[in-house]
Parts: C-alpha cells; structure tokens; sequence
C-alpha cells in the first residue's frame, strides 16, 4: 500500500496571481483542493480607525486608497453619507460630472479586471491591450482632476474641479473608439475555445447561495439575481438615463465574465445619454457650510460600484469627525465564498475562481 | 477552431499597428496644468495661517512663523516650512485651502531617491521647485480672497 | 560532411568532428540568444510594445545582457534540496536537447549525422529531458516545483505517443526511418507534394504535440506561471536557471527544424521555377516560420487546463493520430501497391 497524505500548500501572500498581498492555505489531495483558508489583513491600513481622527474633507483621500481601481466611487459613497446626513443640494452639474466620471471608472475598473483575469488564465496579450484603453480613461481623469490612479476628485456638496475646456467632447470620442475595442476583445479572446473551456461551468453557485453570502455585483447577478443598485435604488442621477442590467443564469464564471462585458457596454450607453443632457452651465459646488459638521445620528448610504455594493455607514455625535465610520466592501464580503467555492476543485480552478470574483486587496483589506 | 483563428488574426493585426508606449525616461512625460505634483512653496505669499498643516490627512506638513521683520508691518512671515514625501500623498488639499496661494501644485512627479533623508524637503527647496507650476488653482476649500481673517 | 562520417576515424577526422561540433554549438547558442530576442519583438509588437530596444542598437544585445546577469548571479541551492539531484537535472536536461539535434539535415550535403533510425534516435533521447524537468522539481523540495514537475511528466507521457503516431503515416509514406530520406521523398518539385497536404491530420496532431512537448503556451503547464509560480525550475537561479532555459530553446530548434523536416519538405523549394535559390535558404525560411508560429500563438491564447490537456491527449490525439496510420497505410496498399 502506498501511504498518501494531503500537501498544505501556501498561496500568497506573495503570488503572482492573487492580486496584491492576499493568501490561501490549501490542502491539496495531488491537484485537488480538499481545504482552503484564506488569511487577509496583509494591507490592513486601518482606514476605518483613522478616519475617527479626521474631519470629512481629509478622509475623501483614504476612500482613494481602498479600492484603488475604482476610486471614484469610493469617493462617491463617503461624500453622498455625509450630503444624506446634512441633507446637502448637489448642482445638477456637479452631480452630472460625478455620474460620468463613475461610469467612465467603472469601464475602467472592468477592463483592469478583464486584463488581468486573462493573465491569470495564462493569456498575457489581453492585458496588455485593456491596459492600452484604460490608459485612455486616465488620462481623462488626469485632465480633469490631476491624478492618475487617486482621484480625490470629489467634495461634501459637489465637484473639485469644474470640467476643464474640451472634457466633455473627449469623453463623447472615447465612447465609439471603446465600443470598437470590445469587438476587438471579443475576437480576441470570448469566442476562444481553450478560453470557454477554462470558465464554463467553473466556480458554481445558485442564487441563493450567494443571497445568503451576501454577495453582490456581477458575483450576484451571474446566479439572475436582479439586483443592481443603480435600479433598484437609484441614487445620483441614474433613474434619468436608460440602461440594462445584464444577468446570467448558470452562476459560472463564464456568466461572470459575460456581465462584467456587458456592463461596460452598458456604461457606455448612459455615458451616451449624459453627454447628451450634460448641462452647459452650472456650479460644480453646492452651499456647504464653512465646517462641516453633520448633525448626531447614523446614516448607511450604498451605492454600486464596480465590485458590488460598497457602503458606508457614518456615526456622528455632530462632531467634524466621525463618531464611527465603516465601509462595506463588496471586495471582502465577495471574497467569503471563496472557501466553499474551492472544495473538490483543482490548483489551476482556483486561480480562475479567485480571479472571477474580481477583488482588489485594498479593499478587501482596507 | 474559429476562436483561435480570430484571435490569431487579431495578434497578428496588432503587429503592424502603431505602437502606444511612450519613451518615458528619454523624453519627459507630459502632464496637464491640473496635475498633482510636488508642491512648489512661495515664502513671500505665506501668512502663516497654518490652514495647509491643519488640513494636511497624513501630516506630512510642519511650519513655524516668526514675527514680521519690518517693524512697521503686523502679522507673521514664515521661518520654517518642511513637507515630508515618504508620507505625503500628494492629495491636493493643502492647495485647496492655501488662502494666499502660497503652496501650488507643479507638474513634477519624480521623487524616487537612495535615502529616506532626500524626501524630507525644505522651504527653501520648495521654492526653488519652480518650473512648470500649475496655473488654475480652483482652491475652493478657501476663503473668498480678501477675507481671510 | 559525408565523406567526414563514413571515413575511418583517424585522429585528424576527429578534431574536423569535434569543431564542426563546437562551431554547431555556437550557432545553437547564437540561434537562442536571438530566438529569445525575436520572441520579445514578436510578443511586444503584437501587445502594441516595442519590445527590448535599450540595449545595443535596437536591444540587439538584450539577451547577451540577460545571459551575462544570470551567469554572475549567485548560485543558490536550497538547504533541503538533493544536492546531487539539483545539480544533475540542469544537466540532464540540456544533453539530450542538443545531441537530438545530431540528426537533423540542413541540405543534401549538409547534415551531421546519417542515421538510418534518426527520427527514432530524436524521439527516444528527447524523452529523457522529462526525466530532468521531474528530477529538477523532486530535488528542489518545493510544492510549486513538484508541481510543476509531476504536471510536466504527465504531459510528457501523454503527448509523446501521439507525437510518434502521427509521424508514423510519414514513415510509412517515404519508407524510412532515415531523416533525409523522408525529405528526399517529399520531392518533386511542386509544395503539394510535401508531407503536410497528404499527411494534414499527422500535421495537425503533430503541430499540437509538438507544442505540448515544448511546454509551450497553451500548453505551458509545468511553469504556469499564474498557478505554480515558475514550476520546476522555481528554486533554480543562475546558470542553472540559464541552462533550463536553454534546453527549452534548443528544443524550440530542434522541433522547428523537425517540423520543416517531416512536413514542409526540408530543403525543397515550393514550386519548380524556384529551385535556384539554394536549398538551405528553403529550410531556414520554413524553420523561422514555425518558430514565428509558436511566438505567434504565446501571444494569443490562454493556457489549457490539466485535465483536458490530458483529456485532449489521450480521447482526441491518440485516437487520430491511429486513424492517420490506418488511413495512410490503406492509402499505400491501394492506390500505391495495388
């Protein structure tokens, strides 16, 4: 008889394709997984902590850091807390400025995620050629607000910066030359065989399974969950612009993949729309009081951003800082499948379900 | 079969296309007026209010006032004014509140250095990083000018 | 250099031996060092890059810079690893890369040795650089490595038969074992009648196995560099390193130059009214065409799963790759005998 035994293998947190500093210990039974841990905290800055000693202004920068993909919606969600708290008017200008430069972050953020789930799949063209059309949107936020990657583009009542000359048209010309690139990016790799064979049918789960682990984002609406905060709780200026929300059915990764596609498809679409009702003219700050302090109580305002629903839930006793801040992550909440997704599945599945639940350590770590 | 050739097809394409990467170290890249980088200090605009080390998320900013020299004048003039960049995170808000606009943003962005020593940057170090200086400030975090008592 | 082989072995014979050897081995390396800078170009230009362009004139002398880096770095060997073991594998996986390549025929004259089983002798000693990639990840005492290597002998297993199968309709077709034979049966001036049009399913199945067998993308398991980090060779650092590297190069010729060999007609011009350009430029041009075809597709495709790497060896490949042998012997019992 040969004696056999399980190898306990540690991925991460120094790994190539767990995108940052994130680890696994799995038990391996030869390529199978019979058991994973994943063990976070190693990009834990504390944010939530620091915020308590900082005033609203000065934490709008921290949102930056956590989901540094996507920070424009990071810095949405704080500053829509404290307007919610204080009951703040936004000029429409402002508001519009700030739907266009999410929806542009969230075509961005999808498309670092495509890159690099192919390079995780072991395609390293991809990435490069998201990386090259990413390069277009941050630029565009560079003009318009001075940074590549942290925004800190967005205040309590408004905008920092008003649009500069030329923005708007920019961005109207990125729409088609995007829209030319997915059919690019789908030749170049969605009706690729090996591809399909690789996703279809991998990382599994119904929809309620992932109501119960409290997933959301294209991690939910794979299962035909229809749930996309934009339409079901349309905040900002969404319930003026027409748009889907791309659903699958099979909860695989391939529907993963699929959504997170069509999203940018649809990003486009009220990119279209708010460029049309852009208005011309217009503050790009409301009347905010010279400090702000919102009034006692507790507020819990979410919106949707690349990963899912991220939160915010703000503590006050009417202070300049917050009482108690904390984020809901969609990164760490998405993450906690990962465990019961991986059971019975190989080393090479889990790089493809750990890259299709689309985290950014940042976040997860915060 | 047909998606491997497509994919091939477009590899192959993107062969001969132009390419997008630029010659980073041989020729400088260019950044627009509203770029975020190394601050650029003017000692003379300087009323020492302090709002730049308040607002400051990571306090990289230190600074102390002395008494104005010529007596005729009140108020203070700056002595020392020090930003650390090993914390700085260069989030624009020191700009924003500066009533005066004594702190601005340049187009520089190259700090990387062998010793921990050379970000610790200096007034008179600031000041002399002077090319290229952002020239729309929109400080809306400021007090209207005139006012800033 | 035949009348060099078939001479009696004097000692004069066998210095002309040994530096045709040395000089053969010098064109290998040179042939890898620019291999590896193609590849970067090929693989940069179609990721809208420049590729290497900062050393010597163009980069031309990356792969020279890279060479001399891993040769000066430090020599590491993991404390728990089988010292014996770790250095051996390096070793035992170059040797075999480049003695296979003994058989191979450049042009009627050219040609460094005439084996009457030569494509035998190539398939028999190419299998022995397994053994290395496994002996390399045992003796790392690595998980990733021991990965990488057992992934690699299962591969190799599996894609080694069919890779003999399928040339086997071409043994049958030209009636020799002998590598230069097979390319002599592969005349008649016109491209058609090259191995590839009549043998297209022996082609298929044996571009895919070659590939396999290269360790190549999409089939690059053993390394996978997203799963298993760098696989084997993960605890290898220097000339160690250097040396693994080598080997998969020198396979990348040594399969290119087969390929050209079995299927694209070796020396042999594509139509009649071309025969004047010499037969060597044919060769070198149909050899640097597949070695642009393997760059061609690490730029584009995904890497393939284990299991149907397994799946599509055995189910799809072996069975083929039979029914190429049975189509091709009726074929000649038919129509040729008959």
């Amino acid at each position: 008889m040969i004696r056999t035994e399980e190898l306990l293998l540690n991925v991460g947190p120094q790994h190539p394709s767990t995108h940052g500093v994130f680890r696994i210990v799995v038990k391996l039974d030869g390529e199978v997984i019979t058991e994973a841990t994943p063990v976070m905290g190693y990009l834990h800055r504390g944010t939530e902590k620091l915020a308590e000693q900082l005033n609203y202004t000065q934490i709008i920068p921290y949102t930056d850091r956590m989901d540094y993909v996507s920070a424009m919606t990071n810095n949405y969600v704080l500053v829509h807390a404290v307007e919610t708290m204080m009951g703040l008017e936004v000029p429409e200008r402002a508001e519009f400025l700030r739907l266009i430069v999410m929806e542009l972050q969230r075509v961005a953020s999808h498309l670092v995620w495509w890159g690099t789930y192919l390079l995780d799949i072991g395609a390293m063209s991809p990435f490069l050629y998201a990386f090259r059309d990413r390069e277009t949107i941050i630029n565009l936020f560079n003009e318009l607000c001075g940074a590549r990657l942290t925004y800190n583009y967005m205040r309590v009542g408004g905008v920092k910066w008003d649009a500069p000359p030329g923005w708007i048209d920019k961005v109207s010309e990125f729409i088609p030359y995007m829209e030319g690139k997915l059919r690019e990016y789908d030749k170049l790799v969605s009706g690729n065989e090996i591809f399909l064979a690789r996703i279809k049918g991998i990382g599994k789960y119904d929809a309620e399974t992932a109501i119960d682990y409290g997933l959301s984002g294209a991690n939910l609406r794979c299962t035909g969950v229809d749930w996309d905060l934009r339409k079901a709780e349309p905040y900002s200026l969404y319930s003026r612009f027409e748009f889907d929300v791309p659903l699958g059915q099979n909860g695989d990764c391939y529907d993963r993949y699929r959504i997170r596609l069509e999203e940018i498809r649809q990003s486009l679409r009220i990119l279209k729309q708010a460029i049309v009702q852009f208005p011309s003219s217009g503050e790009t700050m409301g009347k905010v009081p010279r400090a702000i302090r919102p009034p006692a109580g507790e507020v819990y305002t979410r919106i949707e951003s690349p990963r899912g629903e991220i939160g915010c839930h703000i503590v006050s006793k009417g202070k300049a800082e917050p009482y108690r801040l904390k984020f809901r992550r969609p990164s760490f909440v998405n993450l906690q499948i990962l465990p019961k997704l991986l059971i019975g599945e190989t080393m090479t599945n889990l790089i493809t379900i750990l890259g299709g639940v689309d985290i950014v350590v940042g976040e997860v770590d915060c | 079969m047909k998606g491997l050739f497509r994919g091939l097809g477009v590899t192959l394409k993107a062969m001969a296309s132009p390419k997008v990467t630029t010659s980073y170290p041989d020729v400088p890249f260019e950044m627009p007026d509203r770029f975020r980088g190394i601050q650029h200090f003017i000692p003379e605009l300087c009323i020492v209010c302090n709002q730049c080390a308040r607002i400051c998320p990571t306090d990289c900013i230190t600074l102390t006032g002395k008494p104005n020299p010529d007596p005729e004048k009140r108020g203070k003039v700056i002595d020392t004014f020090d930003i650390n960049f090993e914390i700085c995170i260069l989030c624009d808000l020191c700009t924003e509140v500066c009533p005066t606009e004594a702190i601005v943003m340049t187009n520089h962005f190259e700090l990387s250095a062998f010793s921990r020593d050379d970000l610790f940057k200096d007034a008179q170090w600031l000041t002399d990083n002077n090319t290229l200086v952002r020239k729309d400030n929109n400080n809306i975090g400021a007090p209207a000018k005139g006012g800033a008592k | 250099m035949g009348a060099w082989l078939n001479g009696p072995m004097t000692w004069g014979n066998a210095v002309v031996i040994f530096l045709w050897g040395a000089v053969f081995l010098m064109i290998v390396l040179g042939f890898v060092t620019y291999a590896i800078y193609f590849e970067r170009k090929v693989i940069g230009w179609m990721q809208f890059r420049q590729g290497p362009n900062r050393v010597g004139p163009l980069g031309l002398l990356q792969t020279v810079a890279d060479i001399l880096k891993l040769l000066i770095k430090e020599d590491t060997i993991p404390r728990k690893a089988d010292r014996l073991l770790f250095t051996l594998a390096p070793i035992l996986a170059y040797v075999p890369a480049f003695t296979v390549l003994a058989v191979i025929p450049y042009t009627q004259k050219l040609y460094f040795a005439d084996l009457n089983v030569g494509l035998l002798y190539y398939v028999a000693l190419s299998g022995i650089s397994t053994l290395a990639i496994v002996l390399g990840g045992w003796a790392s005492n690595n998980k990733y490595a021991l990965l990488g290597g057992m992934r690699s002998a299962a591969q190799m297993i599996s894609y080694e038969v069919p890779l003999v199968i399928s040339v086997v309709g071409v043994i049958l077709l030209s009636g020799s074992l002998n590598l230069r034979d097979i390319v002599e049966a592969q005349s008649g001036g016109w491209f058609w009648n090259w191995n590839f049009l009549p043998q297209i399913i022996g082609f298929a199945v044996f571009i895919i196995a070659a590939v396999s067998e290269l360790n190549r993308t999409p089939f690059d398991l053993p390394e996978a560099e997203s799963e298993l980090v760098a696989g084997y060779h993960v605890e290898y650092s220097g000339f160690r390193f250097a040396f693994f590297m080598l080997t998969e190069y020198v396979y990348v010729y040594a399969i290119a130059a087969l390929t050209t060999v079995l299927f694209l007609g070796g020396w042999q011009a594509p139509a009649p009214f071309l025969e004047f350009v010499p037969g060597i430029l044919w060769f070198l041009l149909k050899f640097a065409f597949i070695v642009f075809f393997l760059f061609w597709i690490r730029a584009t495709f995904p890497r393939i799963r284990v299991d149907q790497l397994m799946g599509l060896g055995w189910k799809v490949l072996l069975p083929v790759s039979l029914l190429n042998v049975f189509l091709t012997a009726v074929y000649i019992e038919v129509f040729i005998k008959g």
